[in-house]
């Protein structure tokens, strides 16, 4: 019986890979397995070498495995890049005549010719459909019935019947004719009811749910996903998604409309980010409400598009010229990325500040099985919003919390002046006063101390394991999965997820590491937390575990370089 | 300092900071006498201004007020009537901050059309840097702010504006208030986004682009026959090369007045298509939750994924 098995799509970008291992994941998602994916692929559209896993067991599962099951190789270069990887008891599906003792051969000719005749087809019709065969012999060789896997099929082509039922026709004709002596026999598991998500739905959804009406975005990869997403609900849900001319724009437009009184947000990536960062100063000035969701990814500068990096850290908590009050808060998987979202705006409409919500390519591109979200959770908070009659209304009125009534036009009485000068209470700049200006800096810088008070500790950090545990491995963002994963086989060591990372939890943070063995581990080249944490806290990382190469962790490193550490002060992950 | 200004009164008592005889005053008292013609209720009125001496202005005008950045006036103006169809939004800029470091949101904006409108504070500098050559500045001229002479081309804000696809393109003149006051309630009533090039003379640093300057040369178009109106697209395409013929005069003789007006879909008419309860609803005054609770329910989305 097998309980982890990882199969791997892999051939020219354009070629079908990601339908193939879609389908693989979301008929095992509906059989009641939990499924990981991780999609690595190249910044072009058409014929760069690409690949993606699909990792699927009875257990809870947040990360690839390094280990490949069953490659479905859909060119000959596949075979020769990814056949290290394959496990000895591993099958490859491919119709090449291979030297290799795990090559599970099929007819793929024969098979499409069938079906071919049968609809009246010319065979080069069908040649696109040679994924649709490999996917059939894996789910047989799995012992799936094929009407799963149909009906999977059926749903992605809705919309084109017909193609539909000639893969539906080839699927038939590869249960009905292929037989295979390797055998890939799951353990069983209970049907329950989850999700095949990546944090862009994820977050989009968050979206709705926290009554968002305005997003913007100029595209760029990997966050365009999500307002793509976006885009193809907002007719249904109600609200707009306009895409830019460029980031500063998108930001511009966010804030204006949040001025206006709608949630709004951003979605960006590096590079857009970094074109957004006078705007973000703005909205600290100003004591605007907007939300930005950072997608992080390999750079500097365009660096590699597609690539994954949790390189962005040190640059969300300090763009932006002068010192303004804004809130960092770091999801570690899809399910933290659902409620963060929502948060994120409460946030921002109570203390009138811009959020950053940080996220990454690993994320974005990975789907994973999650239970449904809990909707009764769910809470709305617009703090001190005017939506009615008001009078005598200034803008920045000074108050105890530093925190002013907010107007947004139409609201009669309640005439709203925004300014990204130095102003008084009522937003006019014509005062360069120097008490104002103390007066002012106080009022927006105080809205910090709030944030570090009034956020539950869950927002700010989790723990996991046993606090008696000497080791603590301390990191944030999405390799929370893969460190989750490893330390199911390694003993004696706990972790601690740092989720908010501006204001910093300083508290928090020393609790759960002072006097430990301090493990860093990071997606980035200088372990830019176990810096943050030295910072704020004057605790020192012993080791620092980093991978820089674009490639998410896969669990198997992380359980070799625990095992290095503390000895080794610096472990490089280089796993491709 | 606290605002004393009468409810309908469209000034405030703010201290306005302009050198005296600018330019700008001309157009502040065009825009006011405008609205107070129209009569819009202020807290429906949203007036956003970039960065700049001109930029300044929303903090002069008795409605809501979004000081921007230095090139983000109309990125944002155009963002409040997306976000609230119901606001009547007026975007202030100078030409620096509109066709310089502003311009790839002019441009952008001629795609959408928005209904709403965009006042350009043209005369040539940088005014509040201290006269540096600006975006509109004529080829060869040397104020007497400048160091050297301009060696680079100026841009046509009305030749751009057209090429951009503002349905409604002007020029008028900050000293002609009576002029500017019109062309302004007619860029507003305007459906669609409607571009004014003002002229108007910085009278510390632009010593060539002056009152004197002007006044001999600027004619109004429409007083010599030009009807801009077009109500069919062949109407449009054949007016706006005629249009752009004539924007492009600039010698002895300058034009002004209203040189396209098209009536075709606005924004808001196209968003409806995509999202059909758009323009029906407030999204500003229609609540998201209730006591706390959301409004807006994901089980139908979660479901799919399922």
């Amino acid at each position: 019986m097998v309980n982890d098995l990882n199969l791997m799509v892999a051939g020219p970008q354009g070629s079908g890979i990601n339908f193939t291992s879609d389908t693989f994941a979301k008929v095992m998602t509906r059989e009641g397995y939990y499924v990981f994916t991780n999609a690595e692929l190249f910044s072009t559209i058409k014929g760069e070498h690409s690949y993606f896993r699909v990792r699927v067991s009875k257990d809870v599962i947040r990360s690839y495995s390094e280990r490949v099951d069953i490659l479905i190789p859909l060119d000959a270069r596949s075979v020769i890049l990814h056949k290290r990887e394959l496990s000895p008891e591993g099958a490859i599906i491919s119709e090449e005549n291979l030297d290799d003792p795990r090559h599970a051969a099929l007819p793929y000719r024969d098979i499409l010719q069938t079906v071919a005749t049968k609809f009246g087809k010319n065979l080069s019709e069908l040649n696109v459909m040679k994924n649709t065969i490999a996917l059939a012999a894996a789910t047989k060789m799995i012992g799936l019935g094929g009407e799963k896997l149909k009906k999977v099929i059926s749903e992605n082509f809705a919309s084109k019947p017909q193609i539909a039922q000639l893969n539906n026709a080839v699927v038939d004709e590869v249960y009905s004719k292929f037989s295979s002596n390797k055998k890939f026999d799951m353990e069983p598991t209970k049907y329950s009811k989850r999700m095949l998500i990546n944090c862009t739905q994820a977050v989009g959804m968050g979206k709705v749910e926290a009554g968002m009406k305005f997003q913007s975005y100029y595209p760029i990869t990997p966050a365009s996903d999500e307002s793509n997403y976006l885009e193809s609900i907002m007719g249904e849900y109600d609200f707009v998604v306009e895409q830019t001319e460029d980031e500063i724009s998108a930001i511009n437009m966010a804030i204006a409309a949040s001025n206006t009184g709608l949630r709004s947000a951003t979605s960006t990536s590096g590079p857009g980010f970094s074109l957004m960062v006078e705007s973000l100063s703005y909205a600290g000035m100003t004591e605007t409400p907007v939300v930005v969701f950072y997608y992080q990814r390999a750079g500097p500068s365009t660096g590699m598009p597609t690539r994954h990096e949790q390189g962005d850290l040190r640059f969300a908590l300090s763009a932006g010229h002068g010192e303004f009050p804004r809130v960092v808060i770091a999801p570690g998987d899809n399910t933290e990325s659902f409620y963060d979202t929502i948060e994120s705006f409460n946030i921002a409409e109570k203390y009138q500040l811009p959020v950053i919500v940080l996220l990454d390519k690993a994320m974005a591109m990975s789907n994973m099985t999650v239970e449904q979200f809990d909707l009764a959770k769910v809470r709305i908070d617009r703090g001190k919003l005017i939506l009615k009659e008001t009078s005598n209304y200034l803008r920045y009125k000074l108050t105890d919390d530093g925190i002013s009534p907010r107007s947004v036009p139409g609201v009669k009485g309640g005439l709203v002046m925004i300014a990204g000068d130095e102003h008084d209470e009522d937003g006019h700049i014509f005062t360069e006063d120097a008490d104002n200006r103390i007066k002012m800096m106080n009022k927006r810088m105080k809205k910090m101390g709030a944030v570090l008070k009034n956020t539950p500790e869950e927002m700010k950090v989790k723990f996991y394991g046993e606090q008696k545990n000497k080791k603590v491995v301390v990191s944030w963002g999405s390799t929370k999965g893969p460190i989750l994963d490893a330390l199911e086989l390694v003993k004696n060591t706990s972790f601690l997820q740092v989720r908010m990372m501006e204001p910093f939890p300083v508290e928090e943070v020393t609790k759960y590491l002072k006097g430990k063995t301090i493990i860093d581990v990071e997606q980035n080249y200088s372990g830019q937390l176990a810096d943050l944490i030295r910072e704020k806290t004057g605790l020192v990382a012993d080791s620092r575990i980093v991978k820089f190469n674009g490639r998410p962790i896969a669990y198997e490193e992380l359980v070799r370089a625990f095992a290095r550490v503390p000895k080794e002060k610096e472990v490089v992950l280089d796993y491709a | 300092m606290l605002s004393t200004v009468k409810p309908q009164s469209y000034k405030t008592d703010v201290e306005i900071d302009w050198c005296p005889g600018c330019g700008d005053f001309g157009i502040l008292n065009a825009l006011v006498l405008a609205l107070q013609e129209l009569k819009i209720p202020n807290e429906n009125v949203v007036l956003t201004g970039g960065i700049g001496c001109s930029s300044k202005i929303p903090h002069y005008v008795n409605v809501n007020a979004f000081h921007t950045l230095h090139g983000r006036s109309l990125a944002q103006g155009q963002a409040v009537k997306i976000a609230n169809p119901q606001l009547e939004v007026i975007s202030a800029s100078g030409d620096g901050d509109g066709l310089g470091i502003g311009s790839g949101h002019f441009v952008a904006a001629g795609r959408r059309n928005v209904d709403m409108t965009y006042l350009i504070f043209d005369n040539g500098v940088y005014g509040l840097t201290k006269g540096q050559a600006s975006p509109t500045l004529p080829y060869g001229e040397m104020p007497k702010s400048l160091e050297t002479e301009n060696i680079k081309f100026p841009v046509n804000p009305l030749f751009l504006g057209l090429a951009s696809g503002f349905t409604f393109v002007s020029r008028s003149y900050s000293y002609n208030i009576k002029h500017l006051k019109e062309t302004i309630i007619r860029a507003m009533k305007h459906k669609g986004l409607s571009l004014i090039d003002i002229m108007q003379p910085c009278v510390t640093y632009n010593n060539i682009n002056s009152k004197e300057f002007y006044d001999p040369r600027l004619y109004d178009i429409e007083k010599e026959g030009w009807n801009p109106l077009a109500t069919s697209e062949r109407e449009y395409k054949e007016k706006i090369s005629q249009a752009v013929v004539k924007a492009l005069e600039w010698g002895d003789r300058i034009p002004m007045g209203v040189f396209i007006e098209y009536q075709t879909e606005t924004y808001d008419q196209k968003l409806q298509k995509l999202i059909p309860q758009y323009g029906k609803k407030n999204y500003v005054m229609e609540p998201i939750d209730s006591d706390g609770r959301p409004l807006g329910d994901a089980t139908k989305l979660m479901d799919s994924f399922c």
